[in-house]
């Protein structure tokens, strides 16, 4: 099986590495650069927990070829927070008490983060249809999505 | 069988050109699978359902990811056109506001960002969102092979479960639709288990617009998916609506006639009668959604 | 009312921020699969049985051994050993028989995931199929095949009774009054049957632990578990050494719900390092093996009797349980028991008449989930409830008042029950869901209702269950909090943090808990389940933070020439009220104070220590059922729920849902709100999605394809939570857990809302759209 020597920027930081082919951009993050804030959660597109951001946009990364990501962009929950400042969505999941066991946050945030960009003010259904494909069996989601409307502002 | 943990081995190739993806074609025969969003594809060998040996990257081809609206020609969309891009995209949006519905019908908000068209209709599966809104758009399949560029109508694109008009040499480049009928109105609705994201328990697309070709001056196209081994046109149900003032008795009869042409089975998802009694609420919810669109349309013009 | 002193507290109440939350938005949290072991990581897959019930013939490896990468593979040879809780029926792997799709046959070490995937699809096994039995009710029955002709053989725990020679794994009963005689003073008498399906926990982190062997015969294990120190016994007595010698690791849990207690996969990971000293080796289950490689809820048909006189007043109750425990019942057993001893709910019934029954069968392995038995009798419970005061035309939410537990009343088992704000529970989410209003539908193919449901749980659990903490000083005055129990998402190392944050007068951020934990350097705790945290961890965190305090008045008191009674401990200062002095924390914990004059040193490294064991648990009587104090205590609590259903459609649309829990006392209230929110949403996912479809013990729907739960979009918007406090004699500051109740009402409640508004009852979970639309086409 061949590999693929590719170059992507991963939170700001460019990064070469040598790829198989059948490696997710999921196992690229958490085994290889040690990212393991991106979590996996069913390795079928189901769950949304190992949501990343793929040149700016929200995608499953166990569903992408990490040789799909060469030359790309991502950011993971890792890089959400910016010179020690937590990004707002981070500081309102804290506060609103979003999170309880914390397996699905990251792929949560980033979801929402990609929601507040391309629609700064979204309604409590936009919010709720934008996080559809991000499963929690913990909160009931209602904090969830208070949060994000206090990120939003 | 319990799924792989991961994905089995396979090659990489991201094409460079048409020829090379029709060449690997050719020479790879079934070892070789096309990728596009991969959100079918992964999912199935990871499931050991679709082996292969290569997997050729199609989307990057010239043309693939592009939307192209001409009010004469009317819309191509690249195989590759991802669903957020059909959802969010203005001529879409304006002029085949139902294809966009059905598109940001599909599973998740990620999913949708790699989820593409051309996979959707490919994968041929019965519960294929996006079919009904490219069936009653009339659209067509562009298909390039070794002899070039074909076209097939839609309607005899799917002929069973994951089964396609589509040679084994060919691949898709692009769908085509007609230009938007005047006045026309269109909506897709799903029924799945949860409220969204899940797959189509049964979908329903229903397009009507004037027409002077057919006696009540109203012509509808119903297209079913998830009711039948392909996504289906309603043809009985659309046959009657051609000989029938529109309202609430025709539209409850070609309701009934929809639900009659389906050819549901019992699955995990649901059973044949729940499916069944499900075609027909929705045609009926359909065709009464579209038609208070025409009315308030024609008396708009009439003002 | 009990007579406890509500005390003055700073923390304690208080909705601090968790302690957790920073690192788990920031992506620094460590999950166990997140950890990071270098090259010598090594990967295990396991073969597992495609047959629900079929003799082991042979194996053949051959083939797998020479692929690449594949370093070793085990089988049931390896693991000769019984593994199990309370009942000890299975093996690490099955060894000559398997009873369940998904039995675990062989496992493959290997130096890559798919190198061990691989070489477990390269192995050959031989089955001789055996009948299989897939119905709790039918395998009871004479001439049943026998699922564990061993079972007579098997080492119990004294309290479950199983019976040799059926596929009976436990019997609980109760027998309490004159039961016939009861029935003979009733003026109404309803009889019924209800079923609960096998549905699983669906954490979104699946099952995951790595073991190493060390030369030494040490092992490591970490894993993704509720219950470290339970597996370091149970996995110690499986596989033959000595419990010191293993070492359990929990990192933070992405969601447990019962799933993670116990041992379920994590003995394979051990298994499989045995072979490879030295090697980490990681097993993890993929979702599709998550839906029921570990536990799933166990199904249940209920038989239910009950009467009442014309007044409104139950009499008597009769129940059968058969709980469809499946391939192996170590756990289940008691869940069985659990569901005996609560078998009226939280109702006052003066005679009853319960046999549980712990059935085994070929469907995947049954194990403890959220409510531990309790949702599942409550579907029964609160809707048989529902129609006999329908049938009595009294309210239902009068009619609960009027039976509904009170203190000083005899519970089902014969303990005396403690102070209860039940009813207080009742009267407030009937208030909060305008019980008695009624809304017109939303649209006209739409039709309203409203529902209401109440329920009880008491911690099960062996009365040995016990709880250890300790408190450790660092020289900055901090300290380090020492706790067993894990961090699932409830909350438990806040409000653990709160609690000797509390006693020892420090602010909130001095204090570190000791994570992860560790059974070589963290305080003993039994497991992570039954909602006992809060309350016993609370107990011995307490008395920990007390011991600690004590030994640091005392230093000080000494050292000044004072009373310890005139000190207090202020942020993070020991202050006198008398003198007025203070000296700070840091100054002493470590390096202990000079005495004046001589400068003589006293003191040194405080640390404090706690424990709590429920020593006052008496035993149930085998015949009877009947004990004095059975269990520790029940946390109460009310739901009601305000839906709409599509006619055209089935669909049910949950609007609004109230909930009330008496709690004791909340320790971080927000915590228990959060709780609350989560346990509805899993309710309502379990009363209108879920559904593991088996067809002869294979599921169809192992997958989030086709096993649906709860989304952001589904799940009711507005949830309306209310939290009682009427103190718990026995719990820190009167506390007692809330984390599974949550979970036990909102089902039921569904359903008497959609009898409410549809005028069908369903007797069997989930109320899918299709059935609901099914039965309403059927009703037409
Ligand atoms: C979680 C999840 C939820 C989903 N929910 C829905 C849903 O609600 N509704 C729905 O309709 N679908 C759903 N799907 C299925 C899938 O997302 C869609 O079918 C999608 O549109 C497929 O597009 P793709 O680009 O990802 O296709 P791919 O996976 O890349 O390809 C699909 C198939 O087409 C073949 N193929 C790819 N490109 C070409 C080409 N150019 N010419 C010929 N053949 C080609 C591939 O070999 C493969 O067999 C879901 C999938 C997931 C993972
Ligand atoms: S792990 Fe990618 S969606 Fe679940
Ligand atoms: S917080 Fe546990 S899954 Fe969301």
């Amino acid at each position: 099986m061949a590999t693929h020597s590719i170059t992507l920027t991963v939170n700001g930081a460019k990064e070469q590495v040598d790829v198989a082919s059948n490696w997710t951009l999921l196992q690229l993050l958490r085994d290889r650069l040690a990212l393991t804030g991106t979590k996996n959660g069913c390795s079928a597109g189901e769950c949304g927990a190992c949501t990343v951001l793929l040149n700016g946009e929200p995608v499953n990364s166990c569903l992408v070829l990490a040789v799909e990501a060469d030359g790309a962009n991502v950011v993971t929950v890792e890089g959400l927070a910016h010179d020690g400042q937590l990004d707002p969505l981070q500081q309102a999941f804290i506060d609103e008490g979003a999170v309880q066991c914390g397996f699905c946050t990251p792929g949560m945030l980033l979801s929402a983060r990609a929601l507040l960009t391309r629609n700064p003010h979204p309604s409590e259904r936009e919010i709720r249809q934008a996080l559809v494909g991000n499963l929690c069996r913990c909160t009931g989601y209602a904090r969830i999505v208070r949060a994000v409307q206090k990120a939003a502002g | 069988m319990l799924s792989r943990p991961g994905l089995p081995s396979f090659d990489y190739v991201r094409a460079g050109s048409h020829d090379e993806v029709v060449r690997l074609l050719v020479t790879g025969g079934p070892d070789v699978r096309l990728l596009m969003g991969g959100t079918d594809l992964l999912v199935r060998m990871r499931d050991g359902v679709v082996r292969a040996r290569t997997l050729v990257d199609v989307k990057h081809l010239p043309g693939m990811r592009t939307i192209a609206y001409d009010s004469a020609a009317g819309l191509t969309v690249g195989a590759a056109v991802t669903m957020n891009q059909l959802a969010s995209n203005a001529d879409v949006r304006a002029h085949y506001a139902i294809l966009a519905e059905a598109a940001s019908a599909v599973a998740s908000y990620q999913v949708r960002n790699r989820a593409t068209l051309g996979g959707n209709l490919c994968n041929a599966s019965p519960a294929a969102d996006t079919a009904p809104a490219v069936m009653v758009l009339g659209g067509r399949l562009v298909l390039c092979g070794p002899e070039g560029e074909r076209e097939v109508p839609i309607d005899e694109f799917f002929l069973g479960p994951g089964k396609s008009a589509r040679q084994a040499n060919e691949f898709l480049t692009a769908v085509r639709l007609p230009p938007p009928r005047q006045g026309a109105r269109g909506t897709y609705l799903k029924l799945g288990r949860n409220r969204e994201g899940d797959l189509a328990v049964v979908g329903v697309g229903v397009l009507g617009s004037p027409s002077s070709e057919v006696p009540p001056g109203y012509a509808f196209s119903i297209a079913l998916a998830s009711v039948a081994p392909v996504p289906l046109r309603a043809t009985a149900a659309e046959r009657l609506l051609a000989g029938q003032k529109p309202g609430g008795a025709a539209f409850a009869a070609a309701a009934q006639l929809a639900a009659q042409e389906a050819r549901p089975i019992d699955d995990v998802r649901s059973g044949v009668a729940y499916r069944r009694a499900m075609v027909e609420s929705l045609t009926r919810r359909g065709l009464e959604t579209v038609w208070r669109g025409l009315s308030a349309a024609s008396s708009g013009r009439g003002r | 009312m009990m007579g406890r002193q509500v005390e003055q507290t700073r923390v304690v109440g208080t909705s601090v921020p968790r302690v957790d939350a920073l690192e788990k938005v920031t992506g620094a949290a460590r999950f166990t699969d997140d950890l990071q072991f270098g090259p010598d990581l090594l990967f295990g897959r396991v073969v597992r049985s495609p047959h629900a019930h079929a003799r082991i013939v042979s194996i053949d490896t051959a083939a797998a051994l020479q692929m690449p990468g594949v370093r070793a593979i085990i089988t049931g040879a390896d693991t000769p050993g019984f593994i199990g809780l309370y009942l000890r029926d299975r093996h690490i792997l099955a060894t000559d028989r398997v009873r369940q799709v998904g039995d675990p046959v062989a496992g493959v070490i290997a130096s890559t995931e798919q190198a061990a995937e691989d070489g477990a699809r390269a192995i050959r096994v031989e089955y001789e199929l055996l009948p299989g039995v897939f119905d709790p009710f039918e395998a009871v029955q004479a001439g049943a095949p026998l699922i564990h002709p061993d079972l007579g053989s098997y080492d119990v725990a004294s309290f479950l009774y199983p019976r040799p020679g059926t596929n009976i794994s436990h019997h609980f009963r109760i027998r309490k009054g004159d039961v016939d005689g009861a029935f003979g003073r009733c003026d109404t008498i309803l009889e019924d049957t209800y079923r609960a399906p096998q549905i699983q926990h669906v954490p979104i982190e699946t099952h995951v632990a790595i073991a190493r062997w060390e030369q030494t015969g040490e092992v490591t294990l970490w894993s993704a578990t509720q219950s470290p120190f339970a597996q370091r016994s149970m996995i110690a007595a499986a596989m033959g050494i000595e419990p010191g010698n293993v070492r359990v690791i929990g990192n933070y849990i992405g969601g447990g719900f019962g799933c993670k207690a116990g041992v379920t996969m994590e003995g394979l990971a051990v298994a499989m390092a045995r072979r490879v000293p030295g090697r980490p080796v990681k097993v993890r289950l993929t979702r599709e093996e998550e839906f029921f490689c570990s536990f799933v809820r166990q199904a249940l048909v209920a038989k239910v009797k009950i009467g009442a006189t014309r007044e409104g007043k139950v009499l008597a109750l009769q129940v059968e349980y058969y709980w469809d425990g499946g391939a192996y019942t170590e756990y289940g057993t008691n869940i069985t028991r659990a569901a005996g001893y609560s078998s009226t709910g939280p109702y006052f019934v003066p005679s009853v008449m319960t046999d549980s029954y712990c059935v085994y069968t070929n469907n995947p392995t049954g194990g403890p989930m959220r409510g531990f038995g309790m949702p599942e009798i409550h579907w029964s419970i609160e809707q048989v409830m529902d129609r006999l005061a329908e049938k009595l035309g009294m309210d239902r939410v009068q009619f609960r008042l009027l039976n509904c537990i009170r203190e000083g009343q005899e519970t089902v088992s014969g303990m005396t029950m403690h102070a209860t704000g039940l009813s207080q529970c009742i009267k407030r989410v009937a208030k909060d869901i305008q019980w008695g209003e009624k809304e017109p539908p939303s649209a006209p193919h739409k039709l309203r209702g409203k529902g209401i449901a109440i329920m009880w749980k008491a911690p099960a659990m062996p009365r040995n269950a016990a709880s250890e903490a300790w408190v450790v000083f660092n020289e900055d005055g901090t300290f380090n909090l020492g706790v067993g129990g894990q961090e699932l998402g409830q909350g438990s190392f806040t409000v653990a943090a709160q609690m000797a944050a509390e006693v020892l007068g420090v602010p909130m951020d001095r204090v570190r808990v000791a994570r992860p934990v560790d059974t070589r350097y963290s305080p003993y705790e039994w497991q992570t389940v039954a909602s006992r945290l809060t309350w016993s961890m609370g107990n011995a965190v307490r008395a920990a933070a007390t011991d600690a305090r004590k030994q640091i008045l005392d230093l000080v008191g000494r050292c000044w020439g004072e009373t310890p009674a005139d000190l207090d401990i202020r942020n993070g200062e020991v202050i006198s009220y008398k003198s007025e002095r203070s000296v700070g924390l840091d100054k002493l914990v470590i390096c202990g104070l000079s005495m004046p004059g001589d400068r003589e040193l006293i003191g040194g490294p405080i640390m404090g220590r706690g424990r709590f064991m429920p020593t006052y648990v008496t035993d149930l009587d085998k015949e009877t059922g009947q004990g004095t104090h059975g269990m520790v205590h029940y946390t109460t609590g009310a739901e009601a729920v305000e839906l709409e259903v599509d006619t055209a459609t089935g669909q049910v649309e949950v609007l609004r849902v109230a909930a009330a829990f008496d709690v004791g006392k909340a320790i971080n209230p927000e915590l228990v709100k959060a709780q609350i929110e989560g346990g509805v949403v899993q309710g309502m996912s379990s009363g209108l999605f879920e559904a593991l479809r088996l067809k002869n013990g294979e599921p169809l729907n192992s997958s989030f394809v086709d096993y649906r739960i709860v989304t952001t979009l589904d799940a009711p918007q507005e949830i309306i939570t209310a939290v009682v406090e009427t103190a718990q004699d026995d719990g820190p500051w009167g506390a007692r857990g809330v984390g599974e109740h949550t979970m036990v009402p909102t089902a039921p409640a569904i359903a008497n809302a959609i009898y409410d508004a549809i005028g069908i009852r369903f007797n069997e979970m989930p109320l899918t759209a299709e059935k609901i639309y099914l039965a309403l086409a059927h009703k037409a």
